[in-house]
């Protein structure tokens, strides 16, 4: 194991000099752990995500971590997580698809508890017959659990998020956690360039007493002493607390603007906003969409490309004045329902702009040729 | 937790709850205190909301009574009538949901083992028998395999109490339960041999109709935690509110159950865990002789 | 999207038969040499024997798509059981293939393709190569666990996609290095490789030879 300095998040992010690798994104979650002086990662297989957590193992051998182990089931180990983060450490794990549903309860839970967890969601598909392929489908689902959601495009997307991702989970006007998703296999079984900063350096330990809830360490006095437990019954102070509660859990998501921005550099990104047409995707989408909008652009035609990069909280004001000025905004999507397509449209103010295609599903490679095709629609 | 955060901040004293103030200046935090006590301290827990007569209640109020280093402790709860009451109780606890607690204790006891290497901090699930045999019974089993130096506590009232009275797996064969309107067709799972067998080091049945016995069980039971193997305690309490029971008849009935060999005390201490608490008990004869 | 400054390959083969590593060694390769490229494997589980293909996307410039290359101007055919016993998830085996394209297929003698085959791949004026990879492996590699460095040497004769040197390099992080951890059955036959040499300058130099020689035993069907 390379000896480690501590270094500021913005150095290691924004100012250590990188070095490019050609590595799968599963290696790309390595080589983010290996720099997040995580305390422990909790593991369990599931395709496409255990070779991340493999890799996880691999470097907790060598001593980039303190504590790791597999867990008996995604549930399990969620709930093993959220009892370490309650006990004040950093932590990190990952699934996908059916592990995901098979934890489901846990994920609002952690929001619920303030738990600052970061987790990889490399996406799979859910549906019966049994399928192992590429979908996002579980995204729509999350994305009101309470927790923070990232979509990463690449490899190197999800290297930087997921280190990203924990300065922002831990920010004490945060403090919730933070699913940094990626698409199973176009992104984790796949190989490109990644820069990655020298692997001598890592971010700043965690402080749990940073946290804005107390840590169940038994090194602060308990709190207690309620008369009558008000929270399981009917009441009036009870439906204030669990309805203030969700509020402060869906403030605290706003508050996390502001580090993402930071961190992030903002919650989208743009490139040709000014065009009338813009292909607005996260994700895989969103690079099967660059292929599309560079051909339409040496057509000739007036194009641009939006990337969410973080879909909670949802660019919600930063849309709504790119599609003032747009004629049609195109989200191809790698799922069935077109969750984003309906994120966007309940943010725009003409629907009617929103084209919720291409759409692909059951795990195939989205052609560009298809986004193409829509640009090529919308242009006439 | 050093006890010497314990206090109340100059010029709060006259707004604080009476009870808190006497929890400060009586409490047992270390102080090495257990059942034999009980009257001579400010307990851990502040009345409680569940049923009078309620066994369970009468339970908890001895295991929390007998917690070897109550500053140190941190309880890991389920969904069920005792949730109810772990608000009310001044040691840390978590309840996160119903069956998960000892994979919340798992990942809560290797953290603070990371972060706190020098000293001890027992983590002890106490749950339900639904929690604990039926919905966790995986996560239970699986912390006992891994070996986890957590002790396990099952409160075991015979029935899903909380929801109105349903069949649980620990309720008797033959109970007529919601859930179970033919009655139930098998019998209470035998989990104490499910859990020496699943690899813990002690294992104990005990019932709050013994309460002495009960404090020296859960003691033994979180001390052989701290060094030796995962531990396992089930206390049988059966509900009287679902089984229709006057709320005075509680013990009587846990007595009689006994007597008719329903319900046995047993023990088991593995040959390390049983060395381990003759060591400390030797440990402990030299320092009161000092 | 393809177009002429890229060159996308798709390799089909047999469970165990390397195209997966092929496809890593061609894009570690090409990167050496400063270009772009992407590397992806099929999506599935990894079964011996099973079909399995890979997928390479090179080009000058920046690639952003990824996934299934399903317009491939090189396909590479790992075992003559591909074509022959449709052991593929792509049919006919040339699914896809842009006009004008390139197909190598491993096979010491010229298969027996069909005639509406081999009249659709002439109207697509496609280029058909053979190459004996298994047996270059065997002979100049002394295993056939070599085959897939046979493919990467006909690639070579037959498109100069990457330099040789970038090929040794390549082979050379991928066996020897610390930087590479194959996973499960790929680590186990990494294993069974390694062991066939006593070293890994000889298994780099023992590959080197199978790579130069399959360059030479590349024959171009005549329709």
């Amino acid at each position: 194991m390379t000896t480690q300095q501590v270094v500021a998040p913005e150095h290691l992010f924004f100012e250590a000099e990188r070095e490019r690798q050609f590595m799968t994104g599963s290696e790309a979650v390595r080589e983010a752990i290996k720099r997040a002086n995580v305390d422990m990662a909790i593991s369990y297989p599931i395709t496409p995500q255990s070779e991340s957590m493999h890799l996880v193992g691999d470097i907790y051998a060598q001593g980039y971590l303190k504590e790791y182990f597999r867990g008996e089931s995604e549930f399990a180990v969620m709930a093993a997580v959220a009892g370490a983060a309650m006990g004040g450490v950093r932590v990190f794990t990952a699934t996908a698809g059916p592990g995901t549903l098979r934890a489901f309860e846990m994920f609002p839970t952690w929001a619920g508890a303030r738990l600052p967890v970061v987790c990889a969601f490399m996406t799979r598909g859910v549906n019966s017959p049994l399928t192992i392929q590429p979908d996002t489908i579980e995204m729509a689902f999350l994305l009101d659990t309470g927790i923070l959601m990232f979509h990463a495009e690449n490899a190197q997307d999800l290297y930087d998020m997921i280190l990203k991702a924990f300065v922002i989970a831990e920010q004490t006007d945060v403090h919730i956690p933070v699913g940094v998703f990626v698409d199973g296999f176009f992104v984790t079984h796949t190989r490109e360039e990644v820069a990655t900063a020298p692997a001598d350096l890592k971010l700043p330990p965690y402080n749990p007493y940073s946290a804005p809830v107390p840590v169940m360490d038994m090194e602060s006095v308990p709190v207690r002493q309620m008369r009558d437990p008000f929270v399981m019954k009917s009441n009036f102070i009870s439906y204030a607390a669990h309805a203030s509660w969700q509020q402060e859990i869906l403030a605290a998501q706003e508050r996390a603007r502001k580090h993402v921005r930071r961190y992030l550099g903002g919650l989208l990104e743009a490139e040709h906003p000014e065009a009338a047409v813009l292909v607005v995707a996260a994700g895989t989408a969103v690079s099967q969409g660059r292929e599309a909008v560079a051909a339409a652009r040496r057509e000739g035609l007036e194009v641009g490309l939006i990337k969410l990069k973080s879909l909670r909280p949802f660019p919600r004001e930063e849309i709504r004045t790119l599609a003032r000025q747009a004629r049609a905004l195109i989200v191809p999507e790698f799922n069935r329902v077109g969750w984003l397509a309906r994120e966007i449209k309940s943010v725009v103010e003409d629907t009617t702009k929103v084209i919720d295609a291409p759409r692909v599903f059951g795990g195939m490679t989205m052609p560009p040729d298809l986004i193409l095709a829509q640009i090529r629609r919308c242009c006439a | 937790m050093s006890k010497g955060l314990f206090r109340i901040s100059p010029g709060f004293e006259d707004v604080m709850p009476a009870e808190y103030k006497e929890l400060v200046t009586n409490g047992p935090y270390g102080r090495d205190l257990g059942v034999k006590d009980l009257g001579t301290f400010k307990e851990l827990i502040e009345e409680h909301p569940l049923c009078a007569g309620c066994a369970e209640a009468l339970a908890l109020r001895l295991i929390l009574a007998s917690l070897p280093s109550p500053e140190d402790t941190v309880i890991v709860g389920s969904t069920g009538c005792s949730s109810l009451l772990f608000t009310q109780v001044a040691v840390q606890n978590i309840h996160s949901l119903f069956g998960n607690q000892n994979a919340v204790a798992t990942g809560l006891k290797r953290a603070l083992r990371l972060r706190f290497p020098d000293k001890v901090k027992d983590v002890v699930v106490i749950a339900g028998d639904g929690a604990t045999v039926d919905i966790g019974l995986d996560m239970v089993m699986q912390s006992w395999f891994r070996r986890e130096l957590i002790t396990t506590i099952m409160l075991d009232n015979e029935v899903y109490a909380n929801t109105g009275g349903q069949e649980s797996g620990m309720s008797p064969q033959g109970a007529v339960l919601y859930m179970a309107p033919l009655g139930k067709k098998f019998p209470k799972v035998n989990l104490p041999e499910i859990a020496r067998e699943a690899g813990c080091a002690y294992v104990a049945t005990i019932s709050p109709a013994l309460p002495r016995r009960l404090g020296k069980v859960v003691r033994r039971a979180i001390l052989v935690a701290r060094e030796i193997g995962p531990s396992y305690v089930q206390v049988f309490c059966p509900c009287p509110t679902n089984f229709k029971w006057p709320s005075a008849q509680v013990l009587q009935k846990i007595r009689d159950r006994q007597k008719e060999g329903i319900f046995k005390v047993r023990e088991y201490v593995s040959p390390e865990a049983e060395a381990y608490l003759a060591g400390l008990e030797v440990e402990r004869q030299h320092d009161e002789q000092e | 999207m393809t177009n002429k400054s890229r060159t996308f390959i798709r390799m089909s083969g047999l469970g165990g038969q390397g195209v997966v590593t092929a496809a890593h060694i061609l894009g570690v390769a090409a990167v050496k040499d400063g270009l772009k490229c992407v590397v992806n494997p099929f999506f599935g589980a990894e079964k011996r024997l099973a079909p399995a293909e890979s997928y390479v996307r090179i080009a000058a410039d920046e690639i952003w798509e990824r996934g299934e290359v399903l317009f491939p101007n090189i396909i590479m055919i790992f075992h003559p059981h591909v074509i022959t016993l449709g052991k593929c998830y792509t049919m006919p085996f040339f699914a896809g293939l842009q006009r004008g394209g390139k197909i190598i297929i491993n096979s010491d003698r010229p298969l027996d393709l069909r005639e509406e085959e081999l009249a659709q791949l002439k109207e697509l004026g496609a280029e058909v190569y053979y190459v004996p990879a298994t047996q270059t492996a065997v002979e100049a590699g002394g295993t056939a666990l070599s085959s897939n460095i046979a493919m990467l040497g006909a690639l070579l004769a037959v498109e100069a996609l990457v330099s040789p040197e970038a090929i040794r390099d390549a082979i050379a992080e991928r066996f020897g290095g610390g930087k590479f951890v194959a996973s499960g059955t790929t680590a186990a036959l990494d294993d069974v490789l390694k062991s066939k040499f006593d070293r890994l300058a000889q298994l780099i130099e023992k590959n080197m030879a199978v790579v130069a020689a399959a360059q030479g035993r590349v024959s171009k069907h005549h329709y």
